[in-house]
C-alpha cells in the first residue's frame, strides 16, 4: 500500500512537471527533424511554457505516414509540408486555415515574404500553410569550358542559352546540358513556360497550355532532346559529368553548392551560378517547405507561436547556419552571412522572380499527364504542337 | 474424443481475429469502396464519398490506359514466368549434380538477389543499364556491338525490367526445386539407368514428372507474383518512356496513392484479384484433370 502511494506520487509530481508546459508535437523530415532541436532551445528558452517535441519522419515515408496519420485523426500540432504536397493535403480539409492567424499577427504578414513562396502556401484560396525554407531553380554552368566557346559569361537567354550547349556538344561535351527528371519532368519544362508567360491555368481557370506562348516553350524544350543534346532517360552521375565536362550546363537548387563543392573539389574556380536564361522573364521554379497547423490540433495558439518564432529573420538566418536552407523571409536575406557568398545570393536574387505550380489537389494527376505528353514530344512520336493538343485534353478531362 | 469449443477458441481464435483484421475486413471495405467515388475530399470527411455503383468498373474498362497496363503486365508474365521457371529448374539441378564444385558459391549467389532489398537493386542495375556508362553497354561494346538505351528506348524498357525480375526471382525458386529434387528417391535413376536411358532422357522421365507438385507451386507463385509487378518499374522508369513499363499495380498505386482516387483505384484492385483468382482456378483444374 505504502508502495503503491509513492509510486502514485512520484506519477503525480511528473505530471505536474508536464502540465506546466504545453506540448507541441511536429512532425518534420530529413536534415530538418535532426536539426529542429537547436532552435526548440531557443524557442523554449524565451517561452519557458511551451514544450515542443520532435518527431521525425524519414523523407521516404513521410507522404504515407501524413495521409495514414490524416485517415486516422492521428495527426501531430505542426508538420513541415513539403510546398508540391501542400495541395493534395490541403484539399483534404486537414489543415487549420491560418488566416485570422495571420491577421493578428506582429510577425507573420503576407508583405514579410517572398510573393512566390507565400503562394506556395495557398490552397483553394485559403492561406493554410507558412512557408518557411525556400528553394529554386538557377542555372549552374561551367565557366572554363563555356569560355572555350566564347562564353566569357554565363548564357543570358533562351538563344544564347540554346547555342552555348550546341557548341558544346561540337567542342567535345558529350551532352551540352541535363534536364530530364525521370519522373518529374514538368518541374522543368514549367518554367521555361513561366519565362515565355504561359502557363497551364489562366486566371479564369481556362487550360492554356495550347496557346503559342507554351507551345513555343515546349518546342524549345523539345528540341534540345531530339537534336541529342540533353540525355535522354539514363544519363549518368550528374557531378561526375559535370566534373567530366560530359554535361556542363544543368538547373538545380542551392543544395548542390555545397554538394559540387565538397564532392568535385577539382573543378573549383571552374564553375558558376547564374540565373535562368530569360526571355520574357527569368521566372524559376519555387520549392522549398511550409508549416501548417492541423485542424484537429488542440493546441493551435502554441503551434502558431511555434510558427510565428520560425518565421522570425534573426531565427531564419540562424536555420540558413544549421541546415543551409534559404530564409523565406527577404529581411533575413539582408544578413551579411547570406550575401558574402555569392552564389546563394544568386539564388538570393533569382527568389524574386520564382513561381509555384497551381495549388490545387488534381494537380499529381496532371503532372502525370505533362510528363506522358512531355515524353511523346521528347520521343519524337508527335509534334510540341500535337502534345500541347492531347495535354490540353487530358487536363480538362482531370478538371472536369 | 471430443474436443472441448473452448480449447478450440483457444487455439484458433487469435489467428483468425488477425485474419479478419488485416485480410477480410479490408477486402471486404475495398470491395465496398469501389463502388463509391471516394476521393481526396473523402479521407477526411466520408460523408463527401457517395455510391455510384459500377461507375468506376465502367470507366476502367474505357480507360486506354488501363488496357495499356494490362498488355503490359500481361507481357511481362508471358516472357517472365516461363523463363524464371527453366532457368530456375536448371540451375537446382546444377546445385543438385555430385559433380558440381563450389556449390555453396552458387547457392549464395543464386539467393542473394532474392532477399536484397529491391530499392538497392534498381539503383545498380539502373547504373549497369546505363546507355553511356553503363556496365551491360560496355561488355557488348567489346564485342562491336551497340548496346540500346535500355530504360529509355520505349522497346527495351520492358525487357530490361523483366530482366531484372527474372533475376531477383530465379533464387527463391531454385531453393524450392532444390528441396524437390531432393526428395526423389535415387531407386527411380537407377532403374532407368538399368532401363538403358541416358542423363537426358532420366531427366525428363524421371526428374519432370517427380517434380510436378513443385513446378505447379512454383508456376501458380510466379504468376501471382507477376501479375503484381510493380516495385521494378516503379523504381526504374516510373511507368515510361511512353508507358511501356506501366504495370497494373503501378497503375493502381498511381490513382490510389498520388491522385488519391480510392474507389477507382479499389475497382483496379478487384479485376487484378479477379484476374488472379480466375488463373490460379485455371492452373489449378488443369492440375487436378490431369493426376
Amino acid at each position: 500500500m505504502r508502495k503503491a502511494l509513492v509510486v502514485l506520487s512520484v506519477v503525480m509530481f511528473l505530471v505536474s512537471l508536464n502540465f506546466g508546459a504545453t506540448k507541441i508535437t511536429v512532425w518534420a523530415m530529413g536534415e530538418e527533424a535532426k536539426s529542429l532541436d537547436q532552435l526548440v532551445k531557443l524557442f523554449m528558452e524565451e517561452y519557458p511554457e511551451y514544450e515542443v517535441d520532435i518527431q521525425a519522419i524519414p523523407w521516404a515515408n513521410a507522404y504515407d505516414k501524413i495521409l495514414t496519420g490524416i485517415a486516422g485523426r492521428q495527426v501531430p500540432d505542426i508538420a513541415q509540408m513539403g510546398t508540391t504536397w501542400m495541395s493534395p493535403f490541403g484539399s483534404m480539409g486537414a489543415f487549420e486555415d491560418l488566416a485570422p492567424y495571420i491577421e493578428r499577427s506582429e510577425v507573420v504578414k503576407p508583405e514579410n515574404f517572398f510573393k512566390g513562396a507565400l503562394e506556395t502556401g495557398i490552397v483553394d484560396g485559403k492561406q493554410l500553410g507558412i512557408p518557411w525554407y525556400v528553394d529554386t531553380r538557377a542555372m549552374y554552368y561551367r565557366t572554363d569550358l563555356l569560355a572555350q566557346v566564347g562564353y566569357d559569361h554565363a548564357p543570358q537567354n533562351w538563344d544564347e542559352l540554346y547555342d552555348a550547349v550546341k557548341k558544346l556538344v561540337e567542342n567535345g561535351s558529350r551532352y551540352g546540358i541535363t534536364l530530364y527528371q525521370p519522373q518529374d519532368n514538368y518541374q522543368v519544362l514549367l518554367p521555361f513556360v513561366w519565362q515565355n508567360g504561359g502557363d497551364i491555368l489562366d486566371s479564369a481557370g481556362n487550360v492554356i497550355v495550347d496557346q503559342p506562348e507554351f507551345v513555343e516553350a515546349f518546342g524549345y524544350y523539345t528540341r534540345f532532346f531530339t537534336e541529342g543534346l540533353t540525355p535522354i532517360a539514363g544519363g549518368g552521375n550528374l557531378f561526375q559529368d559535370f566534373a567530366s565536362g560530359d554535361t556542363p550546363i544543368f538547373f538545380s537548387g542551392p543544395w548542390m553548392v555545397s554538394m559540387i563543392r565538397a564532392q568535385i573539389p577539382q573543378i573549383a574556380g571552374n564553375w558558376d551560378v547564374a540565373l535562368m536564361p530569360e526571355k520574357k522573364s527569368r521566372t524559376s521554379f519555387m520549392g522549398g517547405s511550409d508549416l501548417v497547423i492541423f485542424r484537429d490540433s488542440k493546441n493551435k495558439e502554441a503551434a502558431w507561436k511555434f510558427i510565428e518564432f520560425l518565421s522570425r529573420p534573426d531565427i531564419q538566418v540562424k536555420w540558413y547556419q544549421i541546415v543551409n536552407a534559404l530564409p523565406s523571409v527577404p529581411k533575413a536575406w539582408e544578413d551579411p552571412l547570406l550575401q558574402s557568398d555569392p552564389m546563394i545570393a544568386t539564388f538570393g536574387e533569382q527568389l524574386n522572380d520564382a513561381k509555384a505550380p497551381i495549388n490545387i489537389p488534381e494537380f499529381q494527376e496532371i503532372s502525370v499527364s505533362i510528363d506522358s505528353r512531355v515524353q511523346e514530344a521528347i520521343y519524337g512520336r508527335k509534334t510540341p504542337e500535337q502534345a500541347a493538343k492531347d495535354l490540353k485534353k487530358d487536363i480538362e478531362k482531370i478538371l472536369k | 474424443m471430443k474436443t472441448p469449443l473452448r480449447s478450440i477458441i483457444g487455439f484458433i481464435g487469435p489467428s483468425i481475429i488477425l485474419l479478419l483484421i488485416f485480410m477480410l475486413i479490408p477486402i471486404v471495405v475495398s470491395l465496398v469502396i469501389s463502388f463509391t467515388d471516394f476521393d481526396v475530399y473523402a479521407i477526411y470527411d466520408w460523408g463527401r464519398a457517395s455510391f455510384i455503383g459500377f461507375e468506376n468498373y465502367v470507366n476502367l474498362m474505357q480507360e486506354p490506359l488501363f488496357w495499356r497496363a494490362l498488355l503490359n503486365t500481361l507481357y511481362a508474365l508471358v516472357v517472365a514466368m516461363p523463363l524464371t521457371v527453366v532457368l530456375a529448374l536448371s540451375f537446382a539441378a546444377l546445385i543438385n549434380r555430385e559433380a558440381t564444385y563450389f556449390k555453396n558459391f552458387f547457392k549464395v549467389s543464386f539467393y542473394l538477389p532474392s532477399i536484397t532489398n529491391t530499392v538497392a537493386i534498381a539503383i545498380v542495375w539502373a547504373w549497369m543499364l546505363n546507355p553511356d556508362y553503363g556496365l551491360i553497354n560496355w561488355f557488348l561494346g567489346l564485342f562491336g556491338i551497340q548496346g540500346p538505351n535500355w530504360l529509355g528506348d520505349p522497346l527495351w524498357a520492358m525487357p530490361s525490367v523483366i530482366m531484372l525480375v527474372v533475376w531477383k526471382a530465379v533464387g527463391y525458386n531454385v531453393i524450392l526445386f532444390t528441396a524437390g529434387l531432393q526428395n526423389i528417391p535415387d531407386y527411380l535413376y537407377e532403374a532407368a539407368e538399368l532401363d538403358g536411358a541416358s542423363k537426358f532422357q532420366q531427366f525428363l522421365h524421371v526428374t519432370i514428372p517427380s517434380l510436378r507438385p513443385t513446378i505447379f507451386f512454383v508456376t501458380v507463385m510466379t504468376v501471382i507474383g507477376y501479375l503484381q509487378l510493380f516495385e521494378e518499374p516503379y523504381m526504374l522508369t516510373a511507368g515510361g518512356p511512353l508507358n511501356s513499363t506501366l504495370s497494373i499495380v503501378l497503375y493502381l498505386y498511381r490513382q490510389g496513392f498520388r491522385f488519391f482516387k480510392l474507389g477507382y483505384a479499389s475497382s483496379i484492385a478487384f479485376m487484378l484479384f479477379l484476374m488472379i483468382f480466375a488463373l490460379t482456378y485455371i492452373q489449378m483444374s488443369a492440375r487436378r484433370s490431369e493426376v
